[in-house]
């Protein structure tokens, strides 16, 4: 593998040190393409940094510049495949507007370009000083779990004494965690395709996609699979689906009880599974008596011999029938009653017997990995600091995981309480609601580190961004995922450094480690951790960095196994009854209530099959897309329009009690008629994202207020009403 | 969704004479008089591939679209894939229909015998190919093309060539590698049209106007779960 530095390259291609130097901007594509025609070709296995799936791939390499990917074979995210994000997150390489060295705020989104030297040695000391004065309660680690970031920000914190790391669950699935966690004692993978009945609520496989999901969600489409999707939208899946059941937004919960209901009143529920393997069944069935499909529809808008219907399909086709534990979805972290949702929807499977059983719900082991050894590199102990954002404490949120509330810590930061914060690759301020509570919270803090390769609107707020070399441009720590395609990978580094003023992160947590006076648990190289973690394998950290991904054989559970307290499917919570909510799942309504205000509509959103998160829509391939497809509009029911007065392409004010904003709509029979979406990834509030711009659009965010799920802590992603009104 | 070139319309060839061979283009004799019977003789040129997309299984991904152009070093503006797609019927009611929209790589290429420069040509796998240095950006095949797929830049046209470069090698067109939801195939014509025949005979029952566009020797053959003259095909 040659390696060309970066002048031999500029030589070679003939291009000004102006071109690549200090910005891309003037860079020629076409002379580029030409001269890249004739280049030798190199490949080198990488994972995907565009969304959370970090599928495996193959990047090739001419010239020193990233051609093109293709999804790895042997990598059990991918299995060979590669979605758009993948091929157009190349983008962000070589972006113009990369960081290229750290920067320290001067003023209002005004930033000067320091040394490293000077960085780290002003963010140590004054991390330090407020160790001392305050300890190492007020400080906090927030980031979007990876396995680098995981590793060596556990490691700093818990060597500092500190506990409260968090990462982006609360906006994504805490509460369908948390219900999961305290029902089947885990969150198992659906095995789609062979299953004969399958209930989607509000998981959109062709939107929120993850290639191996969307492979088997493929492969139920195309057989014997009856797929129903619930959703107030036809989404990308409900669209191919056997049956679309729209519903009014927030009141799965109601539907699940009732389904429940009939299944245990037509006894279609799998009797000796409940026996042998739960708790609380009697309680649970009492409970259910209420939850008729009648209620059900009074509530839902979706027709009870539906729900008989939808009930019978599932206990009949029991155990190879399931209801998909979701991602985001319908109840990842949108209203105040998603964490029962998920909980009713954990025990509706334990009524059809299907964990661990084919076409059921399934709890894959975790492919081993090795740990650095003890006495030559210690690890420091978990410290027992009480969190600051209330997890795990009584009057909190003691039910809430270690995915920690990023949102609360805004507040705590307003109120002086949280004193720095480090966040790195995660973008809270522009994806949680409330972007006004979140940058000022931000900007709140006396000291706030940020880590990226780009100006996010969390680095915009930072006291110091310092620059991390992008995902192309870094080695990485081995991961071990479980699943039906348990699997090792690693990111190897495809291309030199594009700017050399960047660095990786274990380069720059070893170093601020050591001037913390913690570095004592940071002696050893990456490679020399990957070797450790390699261990139990029969492969050598030089072969496998030739390999990247590399399948592990495990085998499959056989009999189905709870990791609740009881060590029980649980339908019956002692924990929930400890800290003093309802034992049993219960119905509750979303805070904004079931059917809005006649003048008002349900906000939802939900992610498009090219777009993720807050960094897609400066990707030019991406947003050209949205371009092409007129797509970052609101989706408005025809009727709903025609009562308003609007038509396609129409543009209107959304206003919430906390924003309004203009945005295009587009007119469709696809969406039930109380409700509008809007697809996320738009509305960008930086000034770096000059692509992002072209296609401005509304931001749901900016329509929900500032609001935590009272169980798991979630960010309440959809709890608005919004009124529509033509410009 | 994408919407009509109306202001093309009068310049372009009429579709149907097209078809008819009445245009004077020397239309092979396959294509004479449409019927969407499907046939299970090989009419197919020596080394005729296809690739094969089953739309029922698509969810307009655009991953195809952006590793192509990634693999074929082009500017995000052209995009050799597109897609169509049309709703039908009222809520709740609704039904979703979608298809490709890319070179069909026509047996007897209009664009090919229009092409004032001879630039088009029939290459690996009987693939319409376009000798990029040779075109003029005239614009002359956009107008001659039925499905009306070139896109005319300002030094070249811009249209699929699956991937010569790759079949060459006999490796798979870029989209057919990618496809998350594993509806595209590529191979043999003879087999693929089987293999379309097949599913198209599965989808009946759930889609009975379902068909294989088509049974002529296309490079692109499409599976569709509405008649082609519903979803804007000749």
């Amino acid at each position: 593998m040659m390696k060309f530095g970066r002048r031999k390259f500029l030589k070679k291609s003939g291009l000004t040190l102006g071109a690549l130097g200090l910005s891309l901007k003037g860079f020629n594509f076409m002379d580029w393409a030409a001269e890249a025609q004739e280049a030798e070709v190199e490949k080198h296995p990488t994972l995907c940094n565009t969304c959370g799936s970090q599928c495996g791939a193959w990047a090739y390499v001419k010239n020193d510049r990233v051609w093109k990917v293709e999804g790895h074979e042997e990598n059990g995210r991918s299995l060979g495949r590669l979605c758009a994000r993948a091929h157009g997150g190349l983008g962000w390489v070589y972006d113009a507007d990369r960081i290229e060295q750290p920067l320290k705020r001067v003023g209002e989104e005004e930033f000067e370009p320091i040394s490293w030297e000077q960085a780290l040695d002003e963010i140590a000391e004054q991390l330090t000083d407020i160790l001392n004065e305050w300890g190492p309660r007020r400080i906090s680690f927030g980031h979007y779990p990876r396995s680098t970031g995981t590793f060596y920000i556990e490691r700093f914190m818990h060597a500092l004494g500190a506990s409260t790391i968090c990462t982006h669950t609360t906006s994504c699935s805490a509460a369908r965690d948390t219900g999961f966690n305290y029902s089947l004692g885990g969150v198992p993978h659906a095995d789609l395709s062979r299953s004969d009945y399958v209930l989607m609520i509000g998981r959109n496989h062709g939107g929120g996609i993850r290639t191996s999901q969307m492979k088997k969600m493929s492969e139920a489409l195309a057989g014997d699979t009856r797929i129903v999707c619930i959703d107030p939208r036809q989404n990308d899946i409900a669209k191919l689906a056997d049956d679309w059941v729209p519903i009014i937004p927030g009141t799965d919960l109601a539907m699940v009880l009732a389904i429940s209901h009939v299944i245990v009143e037509e006894d279609l529920y799998q009797e000796e599974f409940v026996e042998e393997y739960s708790t609380g069944f009697e309680e649970y069935a009492e409970s259910l008596s209420e939850y008729t499909p009648e209620w059900a529809e009074e509530i839902t808008d979706i027709p009870a011999d539906k729900i008989v219907e939808m009930a019978r399909g599932l206990g009949e086709n029991a155990p190879q029938s399931l209801v998909h534990p979701s991602w985001g979805g319908a109840f990842g972290a949108l209203y105040a009653n998603s964490d029962e949702t998920a909980r009713a929807v954990g025990c509706l499977n334990g009524l059809l017997g299907n964990i661990n059983q084919e076409g059921g719900l399934i709890f894959y082991p975790t492919p081993e990995i090795g740990s650095l050894a003890e006495d030559e590199h210690p690890r420091p102990e978990e410290p027992d600091t009480r969190r600051l954002d209330g997890v795990g404490v009584m009057d909190e949120y003691p039910l809430a995981g270690d995915y920690g509330l990023p949102h609360y810590l805004m507040e705590k930061a307003k109120e002086d309480e949280l004193k720095a914060m480090f966040i790195r690759h995660h973008n809270p301020v522009r994806n949680f609601p409330d972007y006004e509570h979140m940058a000022e919270g931000f900007r709140s803090l006396d000291l706030s580190v940020v880590f990226e390769i780009n100006m996010t609107e969390t680095a915009l707020q930072a006291d110091y961004v310092l620059p991390e070399c992008s995902f192309m441009e870094r080695e990485e720590v081995i991961e071990a995922r479980g699943g039906p395609n348990p699997y090792l990978a690693m990111r190897t580094q495809v291309i030199p450094k594009v700017y050399e003023d960047t660095r990786s992160f274990d380069e720059i947590m070893t170093d601020l480690a050591h001037r913390v006076g913690i570095g004592e648990y940071f002696g050893f190289t990456l490679d020399e951790l990957n070797e450790a973690r390699l261990e139990p394998y029969d492969i050598s950290l030089e072969e496998f960095k030739e390999k990247g991904s590399m399948m592990v054989d495990l085998e499959k559970p056989e009999e189905p196994e709870f990791y609740t307290r009881s060590g029980e499917l649980e339908f019956y919570s002692e924990d929930y009854e400890h800290v003093g909510y309802p034992p049993v799942v219960q119905w509750q309504p979303p805070a904004v209530g079931v059917e809005p205000e006649d003048d008002k509509f349900k906000l939802i959103t939900g992610k498009e099959a090219y777009h993720s998160h807050t960094a897609t829509a400066n990707l030019p391939r991406l947003a050209q897309i949205t371009k092409d497809y007129d797509t970052n509009r609101l989706w408005i029911n025809t009727e709903a329009a025609e009562e308003l007065g609007i038509t396609d392409g129409d543009l209107v004010e959304v206003s919430s009690g906390l924003a309004s904003r203009e945005v295009r709509v587009k007119v469709t029979e696809r969406i039930q008629p109380d409700t509008v979406f809007m697809p996320s990834g738009y509305g960008n509030k930086t000034p770096f994202y000059e692509t992002s711009e072209e296609i401005d659009a509304m931001n749901t965010n900016d329509m929900v207020p500032y609001q935590i799920g009272e169980i798991s802590g979630h960010a309440m992603r959809q709890e608005t009403l919004v009124s529509i009104d033509k410009v | 969704m994408p919407e009509e070139n109306d202001d093309n319309s009068a310049k372009k060839l009429d579709r149907r004479s097209f078809l008819s061979g009445s245009a004077g283009l020397g239309i092979s004799a396959a294509l004479m008089g449409l019927s969407s019977a499907s046939s299970n003789t090989a009419r197919a040129a020596e080394g005729q591939k296809s690739i094969l997309m089953d739309n029922s299984l698509c969810i307009e991904c655009q991953a195809c679209r952006v590793a192509c152009q990634n693999e074929n070093e082009i500017d995000e503006e052209y995009s050799f894939i597109k897609f169509l797609s049309w709703e039908e019927g009222q809520y709740p009611d609704v039904e979703y229909r979608v298809r490709r929209d890319s070179c069909f790589h026509c047996p007897d290429s209009p664009c090919i015998n229009q092409c004032p420069v001879d630039a088009l040509y029939k290459g690996e796998g009987q693939f319409t190919t376009l000798e990029v240095e040779e075109c003029i950006a005239c614009g002359q095949c956009e107008q001659v093309c039925p499905f009306d797929i070139p896109e005319i830049g300002e030094e070249r046209m811009y249209k699929c060539d699956a991937c010569q470069h790759l079949v060459a090698q006999g490796e798979e067109p870029a989209c057919v590698s990618t496809c998350i939801s594993y509806a595209l195939d590529y191979g043999d014509f003879d087999e693929m049209l089987e293999k379309g025949q097949q599913r198209v005979e599965e989808l009946k029952e759930d889609y009975p106007g379902a068909e294989l566009y088509s049974s002529y020797d296309f490079g692109l053959l499409l599976i569709l779960t509405s008649p082609a003259d519903e979803m804007e095909l000749i």
